[in-house]
Protein backbone atom coordinates (compact mmCIF):
# COMPACT_ATOMS: atom_id res chain seq x y z
CA UNK A 1 0.00 0.00 0.00
CA UNK A 2 1.22 3.49 -1.05
CA UNK A 3 1.58 6.27 1.26
CA UNK A 4 1.96 10.37 1.02
CA UNK A 5 3.71 11.73 3.95
CA UNK A 6 3.04 15.45 4.16
CA UNK A 7 5.27 18.15 6.18
CA UNK A 8 3.31 21.54 5.69
CA UNK A 9 3.21 24.92 7.32
CA UNK A 10 2.08 28.51 7.43
CA UNK A 11 3.76 31.30 5.80
CA UNK A 12 5.06 32.11 9.29
CA UNK A 13 6.76 28.68 10.05
CA UNK A 14 8.22 29.16 6.87
CA UNK A 15 10.16 32.35 7.97
CA UNK A 16 11.15 30.65 11.00
CA UNK A 17 13.05 28.59 9.58
CA UNK A 18 14.61 31.00 7.86
CA UNK A 19 16.30 32.06 10.64
CA UNK A 20 17.99 29.07 12.09
CA UNK A 21 21.83 28.88 12.54
CA UNK A 22 23.68 27.36 9.50
CA UNK A 23 24.87 24.40 11.51
CA UNK A 24 21.22 23.91 12.47
CA UNK A 25 19.96 23.78 9.17
CA UNK A 26 22.71 21.29 8.51
CA UNK A 27 21.62 18.83 11.14
CA UNK A 28 18.46 19.05 9.99
CA UNK A 29 19.00 18.59 6.38
CA UNK A 30 21.79 15.47 7.14
CA UNK A 31 18.77 13.98 8.96
CA UNK A 32 16.73 13.99 5.90
CA UNK A 33 19.12 12.62 3.66
CA UNK A 34 20.24 9.80 6.16
CA UNK A 35 16.41 8.98 6.50
CA UNK A 36 15.89 9.36 2.70
CA UNK A 37 18.21 6.79 2.35
CA UNK A 38 16.91 4.57 5.26
CA UNK A 39 13.62 5.04 3.92
CA UNK A 40 15.64 3.55 0.54
CA UNK A 41 17.41 0.70 2.30
CA UNK A 42 14.70 -0.85 3.61
CA UNK A 43 13.01 -0.81 0.68
CA UNK A 44 10.55 1.44 1.08
CA UNK A 45 11.23 4.29 -0.78
CA UNK A 46 9.16 5.50 -3.44
CA UNK A 47 9.56 9.60 -4.17
CA UNK A 48 10.36 12.51 -2.30
CA UNK A 49 9.64 16.48 -3.33
CA UNK A 50 11.03 19.99 -1.32
CA UNK A 51 8.54 22.54 -2.41
CA UNK A 52 10.11 26.06 -3.11
CA UNK A 53 8.91 28.62 -1.13
CA UNK A 54 5.26 29.73 -0.11
CA UNK A 55 6.25 33.38 -1.40
CA UNK A 56 6.59 31.68 -4.63
CA UNK A 57 3.23 29.86 -4.85
CA UNK A 58 0.23 31.30 -6.95
CA UNK A 59 -3.80 29.85 -7.55
CA UNK A 60 -4.42 29.87 -10.48
CA UNK A 61 -8.59 29.04 -11.94
CA UNK A 62 -9.76 29.04 -15.50
CA UNK A 63 -11.06 32.42 -16.69
CA UNK A 64 -13.92 33.04 -19.39
CA UNK A 65 -12.21 31.76 -21.92
CA UNK A 66 -9.68 29.10 -20.18
CA UNK A 67 -7.13 31.84 -19.56
CA UNK A 68 -5.57 31.30 -16.63
CA UNK A 69 -6.07 33.99 -13.66
CA UNK A 70 -3.27 33.78 -11.24
CA UNK A 71 -3.35 35.12 -7.39
CA UNK A 72 -1.01 34.98 -5.19
CA UNK A 73 -2.79 36.32 -2.05
CA UNK A 74 -3.25 33.71 0.61
CA UNK A 75 -4.70 33.83 3.79
CA UNK A 76 -2.47 33.76 6.76
CA UNK A 77 -3.80 30.27 8.25
CA UNK A 78 -3.20 28.80 4.92
CA UNK A 79 -1.12 25.59 4.98
CA UNK A 80 1.15 25.23 2.63
CA UNK A 81 2.89 22.62 1.46
CA UNK A 82 6.70 22.21 2.51
CA UNK A 83 7.58 18.84 1.02
CA UNK A 84 6.40 14.83 0.70
CA UNK A 85 7.37 11.57 0.89
CA UNK A 86 5.76 8.75 -1.03
CA UNK A 87 6.13 5.41 0.36
CA UNK A 88 5.23 1.30 -0.01
CA UNK A 89 4.25 -0.78 2.82
CA UNK A 90 2.59 -3.08 4.10
CA UNK A 91 0.34 -1.88 7.11
CA UNK A 92 -1.13 2.00 8.02
CA UNK A 93 0.76 1.36 10.82
CA UNK A 94 4.24 1.20 9.37
CA UNK A 95 3.78 4.26 7.56
CA UNK A 96 2.91 5.93 10.80
CA UNK A 97 6.31 5.03 12.01
CA UNK A 98 8.24 6.34 9.54
CA UNK A 99 5.99 9.67 9.83
CA UNK A 100 6.95 9.59 13.53
CA UNK A 101 10.70 9.18 12.49
CA UNK A 102 10.36 12.38 9.96
CA UNK A 103 8.22 14.27 13.15
CA UNK A 104 11.41 13.75 14.84
CA UNK A 105 14.05 15.76 12.57
CA UNK A 106 16.26 18.03 14.93
CA UNK A 107 15.06 21.59 15.17
CA UNK A 108 17.43 24.38 16.44
CA UNK A 109 19.87 23.05 19.11
CA UNK A 110 18.91 19.33 17.71
CA UNK A 111 15.93 19.51 19.85
CA UNK A 112 13.30 16.99 17.53
CA UNK A 113 10.69 19.54 15.94
CA UNK A 114 7.78 17.12 16.84
CA UNK A 115 5.96 18.56 13.39
CA UNK A 116 2.90 17.41 12.16
CA UNK A 117 3.37 14.56 9.56
CA UNK A 118 -0.02 14.13 7.66
CA UNK A 119 -0.49 10.71 6.24
CA UNK A 120 -3.01 9.55 3.63
CA UNK A 121 -3.31 6.54 1.50
CA UNK A 122 -2.72 7.29 -2.47
CA UNK A 123 -5.33 5.83 -4.73
CA UNK A 124 -4.02 2.93 -7.01
CA UNK A 125 -5.89 3.72 -9.50
CA UNK A 126 -9.90 5.24 -10.32
CA UNK A 127 -11.63 2.15 -9.30
CA UNK A 128 -10.69 3.72 -5.56
CA UNK A 129 -13.00 6.69 -6.77
CA UNK A 130 -15.57 4.34 -7.73
CA UNK A 131 -15.99 5.00 -11.43
CA UNK B 1 11.67 23.36 -14.54
CA UNK B 2 9.72 21.20 -12.02
CA UNK B 3 6.10 22.44 -11.14
CA UNK B 4 3.33 20.63 -8.91
CA UNK B 5 -0.03 21.37 -9.37
CA UNK B 6 -1.87 20.83 -6.33
CA UNK B 7 -5.50 20.44 -6.02
CA UNK B 8 -7.10 20.67 -2.42
CA UNK B 9 -10.27 20.89 -0.91
CA UNK B 10 -12.24 20.85 2.48
CA UNK B 11 -14.41 17.65 4.10
CA UNK B 12 -17.11 19.71 3.17
CA UNK B 13 -16.00 20.23 -0.68
CA UNK B 14 -14.75 16.74 -1.19
CA UNK B 15 -17.98 15.35 0.10
CA UNK B 16 -20.11 17.26 -2.52
CA UNK B 17 -18.45 15.07 -5.12
CA UNK B 18 -19.85 12.51 -4.02
CA UNK B 19 -23.54 13.73 -4.91
CA UNK B 20 -22.40 14.28 -9.08
CA UNK B 21 -23.93 11.81 -10.88
CA UNK B 22 -22.27 9.30 -13.04
CA UNK B 23 -21.77 10.78 -16.51
CA UNK B 24 -20.95 14.16 -14.48
CA UNK B 25 -17.61 12.25 -13.04
CA UNK B 26 -17.19 10.27 -16.26
CA UNK B 27 -16.76 13.86 -18.45
CA UNK B 28 -14.83 15.01 -15.57
CA UNK B 29 -12.10 12.28 -15.43
CA UNK B 30 -12.24 11.91 -19.59
CA UNK B 31 -10.90 15.71 -19.31
CA UNK B 32 -8.00 14.80 -16.97
CA UNK B 33 -7.15 12.13 -18.98
CA UNK B 34 -7.49 14.01 -22.32
CA UNK B 35 -5.08 16.89 -20.24
CA UNK B 36 -2.25 13.75 -19.24
CA UNK B 37 -2.54 12.94 -22.92
CA UNK B 38 -1.40 16.09 -24.02
CA UNK B 39 1.03 16.76 -20.96
CA UNK B 40 2.58 13.17 -22.47
CA UNK B 41 2.76 14.37 -25.65
CA UNK B 42 4.68 17.52 -25.49
CA UNK B 43 7.07 15.81 -23.21
CA UNK B 44 5.84 18.13 -19.62
CA UNK B 45 4.45 14.74 -17.90
CA UNK B 46 6.12 13.99 -14.77
CA UNK B 47 3.52 12.32 -12.71
CA UNK B 48 -0.18 12.31 -11.29
CA UNK B 49 -1.55 10.88 -8.09
CA UNK B 50 -4.41 11.48 -6.35
CA UNK B 51 -4.96 10.59 -2.69
CA UNK B 52 -7.38 8.91 -0.89
CA UNK B 53 -10.24 10.63 1.10
CA UNK B 54 -9.81 13.21 4.14
CA UNK B 55 -11.72 10.59 6.40
CA UNK B 56 -8.32 8.33 5.84
CA UNK B 57 -5.70 10.95 6.96
CA UNK B 58 -3.82 10.87 10.46
CA UNK B 59 -1.63 13.39 11.32
CA UNK B 60 1.66 11.75 13.17
CA UNK B 61 3.40 14.25 15.86
CA UNK B 62 6.79 12.02 17.14
CA UNK B 63 6.37 9.11 19.37
CA UNK B 64 5.81 8.26 22.88
CA UNK B 65 7.70 4.84 23.77
CA UNK B 66 8.24 4.06 20.55
CA UNK B 67 4.80 4.28 19.35
CA UNK B 68 3.59 6.94 17.12
CA UNK B 69 1.49 9.59 18.61
CA UNK B 70 -1.36 9.43 15.85
CA UNK B 71 -4.75 12.16 15.92
CA UNK B 72 -7.60 12.11 13.17
CA UNK B 73 -9.11 15.44 14.44
CA UNK B 74 -8.93 18.14 12.12
CA UNK B 75 -10.57 22.04 11.76
CA UNK B 76 -13.69 21.99 9.39
CA UNK B 77 -11.30 24.50 7.54
CA UNK B 78 -8.78 22.23 6.80
CA UNK B 79 -7.59 22.20 3.23
CA UNK B 80 -6.82 18.29 2.02
CA UNK B 81 -4.61 17.64 -1.04
CA UNK B 82 -6.87 15.52 -3.24
CA UNK B 83 -4.31 14.91 -5.82
CA UNK B 84 -1.48 16.72 -7.84
CA UNK B 85 0.17 16.69 -11.30
CA UNK B 86 3.77 16.88 -11.74
CA UNK B 87 5.04 18.74 -14.90
CA UNK B 88 8.33 19.71 -16.41
CA UNK B 89 7.68 22.92 -18.43
CA UNK B 90 10.12 26.06 -19.59
CA UNK B 91 8.35 28.44 -17.80
CA UNK B 92 5.91 29.44 -14.57
CA UNK B 93 3.45 30.98 -17.41
CA UNK B 94 3.09 27.90 -18.62
CA UNK B 95 2.57 26.11 -15.84
CA UNK B 96 -0.40 28.78 -14.83
CA UNK B 97 -2.07 27.52 -18.84
CA UNK B 98 -1.83 24.15 -17.64
CA UNK B 99 -3.29 24.66 -14.50
CA UNK B 100 -6.22 26.52 -16.00
CA UNK B 101 -7.20 23.66 -17.91
CA UNK B 102 -7.27 21.79 -14.78
CA UNK B 103 -9.44 24.59 -13.04
CA UNK B 104 -11.62 24.28 -16.10
CA UNK B 105 -12.58 21.24 -16.09
CA UNK B 106 -16.26 20.28 -15.87
CA UNK B 107 -18.30 19.68 -13.61
CA UNK B 108 -21.93 18.91 -12.65
CA UNK B 109 -23.96 19.75 -15.72
CA UNK B 110 -20.59 20.10 -17.67
CA UNK B 111 -19.86 23.89 -16.35
CA UNK B 112 -16.21 24.47 -15.46
CA UNK B 113 -15.47 23.62 -11.89
CA UNK B 114 -13.14 26.47 -11.40
CA UNK B 115 -11.33 24.63 -8.81
CA UNK B 116 -8.43 26.77 -7.86
CA UNK B 117 -4.97 24.94 -8.34
CA UNK B 118 -2.32 25.73 -6.56
CA UNK B 119 1.19 25.67 -8.45
CA UNK B 120 4.46 25.40 -6.54
CA UNK B 121 8.05 25.13 -8.18
CA UNK B 122 10.18 21.99 -6.92
CA UNK B 123 13.10 23.52 -4.64
CA UNK B 124 15.71 21.88 -6.47
CA UNK B 125 19.39 21.26 -4.53
CA UNK B 126 23.17 20.39 -5.58
CA UNK B 127 23.56 16.70 -5.97
CA UNK B 128 26.37 16.05 -2.75
CA UNK B 129 29.19 14.16 -4.89
CA UNK B 130 29.14 10.79 -3.57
Amino acid sequence: MKYILMMSGKKSDFEGYATWSKEDLRANVAFMRAFSKELKDSGVFVSTEGLGWPSEARLVRAGANGEPVTDGVFPESKEFLAGYWIIDVDSPEQAYKIAARASQAPSPGGKPANMPIEVRPVLSGHADLGI
Amino acid sequence: MKYILLMSGTKAGVETYHAWSKQDMEAHMAVLHRINKELTASGEFVTTQGLTEPREATVVRGEKNGVPVTDGIFPESKEFLLGYWIVDVATPERAYVIAGQISAAPGPGGVPTNMPIEVRRFATYEPKPK
